[in-house]
């Protein structure tokens, strides 16, 4: 057997250190591995993505995944941002685990010809965890799909948190949480195409013009990235409360909040990061928040 | 200089932004922040001129968060581009290819990576030169674009990629923070100034007043860095708040070299309480406390300010050692 696993998740969701996991614990459980993210300015929201390679037989194969059999998809709003195209090149027969509540037909990619697994892991990690940190849960859903087994998941997975730092309590509560991942899902047959010799590489990062030109001359574009899909939760703002202070004006650090002609404070939803200062500093505290899905 | 300041509350702050949403900064980015305010204060005729660091990945071709104008120089050399930049400006006006009304503010902004770093140099050359420049340096105390390596300006205690907690170095890093105000001073610029996002009318007024002089305005600007400091993004600004009531970041400028502290603390509040909100300096607290460390933290603090009050005739309430 040859895997390829593609992690794609947001800067600080832990795509990293599952890419990680799953190749300690495929080495664990006797294959060659190998696991490298792609180098890059570490952003917390940002796309990010990482690979892991497993084989029986030696892995000649080197650099980044082009043509994954896997891939894993921590964000469901990466499905349909350019940036990241994580459906880009899964082989034919593939496997796509979506972290996600929607139903798989709109996490798809638009692909019909691959098979998709859907799972709230976010949902998940807030309550064993806190705070949306995945590493574990997305690796034991890979680990498990793949079949490798559970004593060398767990032992990977336990080894690579010691040495990312964890404390003990926090370790315990990931292998809880990943362990229950783990025994919820059963192996998956893939049976992936094989690429001609020679194939064509299929490039995953495709940088889309928002109206851009070689020299970028119209400058300030860049509300067309929409970073409004790098939130987890989102500032809402009660006007009955808000004294217009202009605290939370003063203080968002992506220009993400205006004022509107009859005085008040907008939030651009498009592109506020949920950074959620605004909700910390506001004195009347008339700023709430509510997670992206509405729960 | 001028004394006089249209900024009384962060309500005066210009509601003009100049920096677009949708950069591609962290979420809660503290030097993002000092960006767009510092434009703000600027109005639109500007132009930026940054060394490597986190800055330059706000822009991502073919997106670009600035409405005004961004020169990218080698990390070493942005002072070196901001002198090519405002020489080309006064030329052009002199033979009179340029009007007046064109003319741009040029305004260095960089990392404490190359302010204190990798740019001190050149930085030392343009203020020898007498440039007419403004300098934005966003210190969030390490090489935080990188994964967050120790540069000179990380203090005492803290930890980073390349100065972990372990067995051996328990407290982190043992070297102590450039001082480069200081340093700055030393060479004579007209106006230097330390700030911190958290005190906006402060921010407001000082790059109000730096811009009435002619020469060198420096600025050194305390940036809440989440990702680097291990923090949740939307405490950006309590913890800068806690750095300037503790008295680890000091709020000063120097006209002419004359050096006064433009907020003193009621009260100071023990600098542990600063620590304890970073994961930076978590191991100052677990598994075991290290309290010689935070002692020593304290007293470094605690001689700062004593010494400041007696050249200032302040009256200040230091936290217990």
């Amino acid at each position: 057997m040859f895997l390829r696993v593609r992690f794609h998740g947001r800067g600080g969701q832990g795509a990293k250190t599952a890419s990680r996991i799953l190749g300690n614990a495929a080495f664990g459980d006797g294959y060659n591995a190998q696991d490298f993210p792609v180098y890059g300015a570490e952003r917390r929201g940002a796309p990010v993505t990482a690979f892991t390679r497993f084989s029986d037989s030696e892995i000649t194969e080197r650099g980044f995944i082009f043509s994954p059999d896997v891939v894993a998809v921590m964000d469901d709003s990466l499905v349909a941002d350019q940036s990241a195209n994580p459906f880009a090149g899964l082989r034919k027969g593939g496997l796509a685990i979506v972290n996600t509540t929607r139903p798989a037909a709109e996490v798809n990619g638009g692909r019909d010809d691959v098979t998709v697994l859907t799972l709230d892991l976010t949902r998940q990690a807030l309550d064993v965890l806190g705070k949306a940190v995945l590493s574990a849960s997305i690796a034991a859903a890979v680990a498990r799909s793949a079949g490798i087994s559970a004593e060398a998941f767990v032992d990977g997975l336990v080894d690579e948190l010691k040495e990312v730092g964890l404390s003990d309590d926090l370790i315990s509560k990931n292998v809880t949480m990943a362990e229950a991942v783990y025994d919820e899902l059963k192996p998956v047959k893939l049976r992936t195409e094989e690429l001609p010799a020679k194939a064509e590489l299929v490039p995953f990062t495709v940088v889309v013009s928002g109206g851009g030109s070689e020299d970028i001359v119209n400058t300030g574009n860049s509300a067309s990235r929409r970073t409004g899909n790098w939130r987890i939760t989102r500032p809402v703002i009660d006007y009955l409360k808000c004294t217009d202070c202009m605290i939370c004006y003063a203080y968002c650090p992506e220009s993400a909040m205006s004022v509107r002609a009859d005085g008040r404070v907008a939030i651009d939803y498009d592109n506020c990061k949920g950074c959620m200062i605004c909700q910390t500093e506001c004195p009347p505290r008339a700023i709430g928040s509510s997670t992206e899905d509405g729960r | 200089m001028s004394t006089t300041t249209k900024f009384r509350t962060l309500k005066d702050m210009p509601k003009e932004d100049y920096i677009a949403p949708g950069n591609t900064l962290c979420a809660g980015c503290g030097g993002a922040l000092a960006m767009r305010i510092f434009h703000k204060v600027l109005g639109p005729n500007l132009a930026w001129v940054n060394a490597a660091g986190c800055m330059t990945i706000a822009t991502s071709y073919p997106l670009a968060p600035l409405k005004s104008n961004w020169l990218y120089t080698a990390f070493a050399s942005a002072p070196a581009g901001a002198q090519g930049l405002r020489d080309g400006l006064d030329v052009l006006m002199a033979k009179g290819k340029l009007r007046r009304s064109e003319d741009l503010k040029v305004v260095v902004v960089t990392g404490d990576g190359a302010a204190y770093d990798i740019g001190f140099q050149s930085t030392a050359g343009a203020i020898q030169r007498g440039l007419d420049f403004y300098y934005l340096c966003y210190d969030n105390e390490a090489y935080g674009n990188t994964g967050f390596q120790m540069s000179s300006s990380t203090p005492y205690g803290s930890s980073s990629k390349t100065t972990p907690a372990t067995a051996a170095f328990p407290y982190g890093n043992t070297d102590t923070k450039k001082d480069l105000f200081e340093a700055w001073r030393a060479l004579k610029a007209p106006y230097i100034a330390t700030l911190s996002n958290s005190h906006g009318v402060d921010f407001l007024r000082k790059v109000e007043k730096g811009g009435t002089a002619k020469g060198p305005k420096l600025y050194i600007d305390f940036a809440a860095c989440p990702t680097g400091w291990g923090f949740d993004p939307k405490q950006s600004i309590e913890v800068e708040k806690l750095a300037v009531q503790t008295g680890a970041w000091p709020l000063k400028e120097a006209v002419d070299g004359v050096v006064k502290h433009t907020y003193v603390p009621g009260a100071f509040s023990p600098v542990r309480n600063y620590l304890r909100t970073q994961e930076r300096y978590e191991h100052l607290f677990k598994p075991v406390e290290r309290p010689e460390a935070i002692a020593t933290i304290q007293k470094s603090v605690n001689d700062y300010w004593a010494k400041a009050a007696a050249e200032e005739g302040l009256k200040v309430r230091l936290a217990e050692g």
